[in-house]
């Protein structure tokens, strides 16, 4: 109790000057305004009326909100061939279903190459850092061969095992189990007889928690915006992207409807983050070692 | 059955808990890649049923270098675009970070902001900006306008002061790409944040009770225990700036590979540019990591 209201003075006690606090927050606040107003400029034309969409120069800020551009949109996927619940659920498999692969198996072959020291782990660990840098585009074709002499094509597991085995995800939790667990927490484990797979739950997971949430949001992002076009090609296993980017392509007479679909795609991911970043705790207990 | 020694048992245990990665690892990444290095070491032909290769002598090479002339100067442009960028993006993501991660009331609204540009800048959304017949109009009208803070003549003036002339020249490409660079940083504040929330508060305190100033906490504290923090973030950052699909060599490499010059040229490139970036990185990594600190 004492150490925590210990704690609060001194996070509450001012180490700068006023002025020093107004120019960070003139600076964070540019930033901040730069990174915000796309977001606020495409949810004010996704209101626009068509008068106003095409207005040179621009407007801001909408005049006259109309919500017509949503419903043109609930028109347009009303009579679309498949049923377009089936498109969100589509990517939600995808999304969920490759995220939650990803985390565990980066997470499980991160803390053995962390800290276990076995024959061979050194130079996995380079392989996967290698393989980070090569380029998808590169791989494309010899990926889309193996993936059909493994009968993956045109299924979600296309594109969900290769999301699985990202290397980015072991990489980044390598880095941080080996920033955030201490030694002596997991000998300490061990002399209490606790498995190694009970160490990896009950220990390691709980205190790399700001890690996987991070893990977490890369991954979704990723997969959200999957558009599968290389993989899948029946038109009820396709994805949200792939329907969406349907319904936009026919142009300039369909931008409002684009600006709808724009507003509608960004709700997901932006949800998901603050949800996630709230999860955080802003203090992690210093894993139990004083 | 023998019973293992503990540390084979150990080894055991590695080898377990990293099969489920290297199973997927070694069928969608390892064997795609080496395949890849094959095919830019042949001409590859569509033939009935399938393709066939017939081995060129380091061809395919030979043509991105000496034949094709845009290879080498998009090369060497996204080299440079990397050096300049990847500090820039490291000091401004740890400060805002830094910021973000201190207590103040809608703390959850500013960090979600700093990461909106990642968000629109992904997937379906940049391709309906690209799409969007009036974000065309405003991109044309952007690119007549002057730089984004040092026009010509303060350029000019700066250049006449006894300011280390490579310096300045720098800090005025920073400035000039300020915009790319917030762009690109959304994640590696994420990543700095995750870092900075697990450093034990008792650090901090033992820190004041031996009446430490901010000042060197932050070069005490903060900066050693998160140094592989901001290693994973250096490393991450140089890949996605020569790995982003807006990057000039990689659309280049793209519409070689698929629309050009044939799979065998663009995989070529591909090889190439694999080899240029892995020589970056490791530099990068071996004079970095001497200074990292671990926890054991």
């Amino acid at each position: 109790m004492i150490g925590r209201i210990r704690q609060k003075i001194w996070m509450t006690k001012p180490t700068r000057s006023v002025g020093g606090d107004l120019l960070v927050l003139l600076l964070i606040g540019a930033a901040a305004a730069y990174s915000a107003l796309p977001l606020v400029y495409s949810i004010s034309n996704a209101f626009k009326p068509p008068n106003e969409l095409f207005l040179w120069p621009p407007q801001f800020f909408v005049r006259n909100p109309t919500l017509a551009n949503f419903y043109d949109l609930l028109v347009l996927m009303s009579s679309s061939w498949i049923p377009f619940s089936r498109y969100l659920v589509n990517t939600l498999v995808i999304t969920l279903g490759g995220t939650a692969g990803h985390v565990i198996i980066a997470s499980l072959a991160a803390y053995a190459l962390a800290k276990h020291d076995f024959p061979g782990s050194k130079f996995m660990f380079s392989l996967v850092v290698l393989s980070l840098m090569f380029a998808k585009q590169v791989t494309a074709i010899p990926k889309y061969l193996i993936t059909s002499v493994l009968g993956l094509v045109d299924t979600h597991w296309a594109i969900i095992l290769p999301a699985w085995c990202m290397s980015l995800g072991l990489f980044l939790m390598k880095q941080f189990i080996e920033a955030m667990i201490h030694d002596a927490l997991l000998e300490s484990a061990r002399i209490e007889g606790a498995s190694e797979w009970t160490i990896f739950w009950r220990i390691v997971m709980p205190n790399v928690r700001p890690g996987w949430l991070t893990l977490i949001i890369l991954s979704f992002q990723a997969l959200w915006g999957e558009t599968g076009g290389q993989f899948i090609y029946s038109e009820q296993l396709k994805t949200l992207p792939n329907a969406l980017s349907q319904i936009v392509s026919a142009g300039i007479a369909r931008a409002g409807v684009a600006a709808a679909v724009g507003v509608i795609t960004m709700i997901l991911p932006i949800t998901v983050f603050v949800i996630n970043q709230s999860k955080v705790i802003d203090t992690m207990g210093a894993s139990g070692i004083k | 059955m023998k019973r293992l020694s503990l540390s084979q048992q150990r080894s055991l245990t590695g080898y377990l808990f990293t099969l489920p990665f290297i199973i997927g690892f070694i069928l969608f990444f390892l064997a795609p890649f080496i395949q890849s290095v094959i095919f830019s070491l042949n001409h590859l032909r569509i033939v009935a049923g399938g393709y066939e290769l017939i081995y060129n002598h380091f061809e395919n090479f030979k043509h991105a270098l000496y034949v094709d002339t845009q290879f080498l100067p998009t090369f060497t442009q996204t080299v440079l675009n990397m050096i300049t960028d990847v500090p820039a993006i490291i000091f401004f993501s740890f400060f805002a970070a830094l910021l973000l991660n201190q207590k103040f009331r809608g703390r959850l609204l500013a960090r979600s902001i700093f990461f909106l540009p990642v968000i629109l800048s992904s997937g379906v959304i940049a391709g309906l900006e690209a799409a969007d017949y009036m974000s065309n109009l405003m991109r044309e009208q952007a690119t007549n306008a002057t730089s984004f803070l040092a026009g010509p003549t303060l350029t000019a003036f700066l250049l006449q002061m006894k300011i280390p002339r490579e310096l300045l020249l720098y800090v005025i490409s920073v400035v000039d790409r300020i915009p790319e660079i917030i762009r690109a940083s959304g994640i590696q504040i994420l990543i700095f944040l995750a870092g900075l929330q697990s450093i034990s508060p008792s650090l901090y305190e033992a820190a004041r009770v031996e009446g430490a100033s901010p000042w060197q906490t932050m070069w005490m504290i903060t900066i050693p225990v998160l140094s592989p923090t901001i290693l994973a973030n250096v490393v991450y950052s140089i890949i996605d700036s020569f790995l982003a699909p807006t990057n000039a060599l990689v659309t280049y490499i793209r519409t070689t590979a698929f629309g050009g010059a044939g799979f065998g040229i663009g995989t070529a490139m591909g090889v190439m540019y694999f080899a240029a970036v892995s020589v970056v990185l490791a530099i990068v990594v071996g004079v970095l990591s001497r200074h990292v600190v671990y926890q054991d």
